[in-house]
């Protein structure tokens, strides 16, 4: 992952390096402590999106489509939608309502409650932090396109 | 009620910049200002004076909570205001692809 003429300098690179997976970190720890704590889906998948941006704007666009599958983070994209989707079709299966709750609902204030609030906050989670980097990723690379005839 | 009013300030600010700047990124940063200002006029409709965060800690016993649902809805206004800026950016950029300029005033012509 080391070429110099890509990306920035060498010591944006290893600050990057060491400083992504804290992000990363935090971005998850936000998504599972969603239904305890501020934050939540939304707001955890947007920093770990953040991650993903920090590792191209350090490495530059090539390194990163080799470390990255893009391909493959617009299916986890997709799924995840399909598999909220399909926790609502199971409430109404179980429950008689759309996204009605129909795990046990556990103690309050434990990691392990809510019923399935956790369960689609990490799939909202995934979704945000895979269509955030992949709209900045596209739009970055509009001109690299054959429309943009300059 | 100075609030409020001054949020309508910032939302005129708003319109103010997309009625006479002739840049494509100002206009799209105008719309910005005013979709902000929205959000912060729908916090302060919750308000409440001395009430708490509603959200319930741990061994705490809580007072007077600010309304969520405000909250909610701002939630989801701030992330359908980032898919229409991300529209907007996407038109720019072709549309500065197209005409090599970012003044709306020499963007006028059909060719293509």
């Amino acid at each position: 992952m080391n070429n110099p003429k890509q990306g920035m300098t060498l010591i944006v690179k290893t600050v990057t390096r060491v400083t992504v997976w804290l992000i990363v970190l935090y971005g998850i720890y936000l998504i599972l402590h969603g239904h305890l704590t501020p934050g939540g889906g939304f707001g955890g998948g947007v920093i770990l999106a953040l991650a993903f941006l920090n590792i191209m704007l350090a490495y530059g666009r090539e390194t990163t489509q080799k470390w990255l599958n893009i391909k493959f983070l617009e299916d986890i994209e997709a799924v995840s939608a399909t598999l909220f989707l399909f926790m609502g079709l199971l409430g109404i299966a179980l429950g008689g309502h759309f996204l009605i709750n129909f795990l046990p609902k556990g103690s309050p204030h434990s990691l392990l409650s809510a019923g399935n609030i956790p369960i689609l906050n990490v799939l909202i989670g995934v979704k945000v932090a895979m269509s955030l980097f992949l709209v900045v990723w596209v739009l970055a690379g509009l001109h690299e396109e054959e429309g943009g005839q300059s | 009620m100075t609030l409020y009013l001054m949020c309508f300030a910032l939302f005129l600010v708003g319109v103010y910049g997309l009625l006479t700047k002739r840049d494509l990124i100002k206009l799209i940063l105008s719309i910005a200002i005013m979709g902000y200002s929205v959000n912060l006029l729908l916090i302060l409709f919750a308000y409440k004076k001395d009430a708490v965060f509603p959200i319930l800690l741990k061994g705490t016993v809580q007072g007077t909570m600010v309304d969520p649902l405000p909250q909610a809805l701002v939630l989801t206004s701030i992330v359908i205001e980032l898919g229409t800026t991300a529209l907007l950016v996407a038109l720019a950029i072709r549309l500065v692809q197209k005409f090599k300029t970012f003044d709306i005033t020499k963007i006028r012509r059909l060719f293509g």
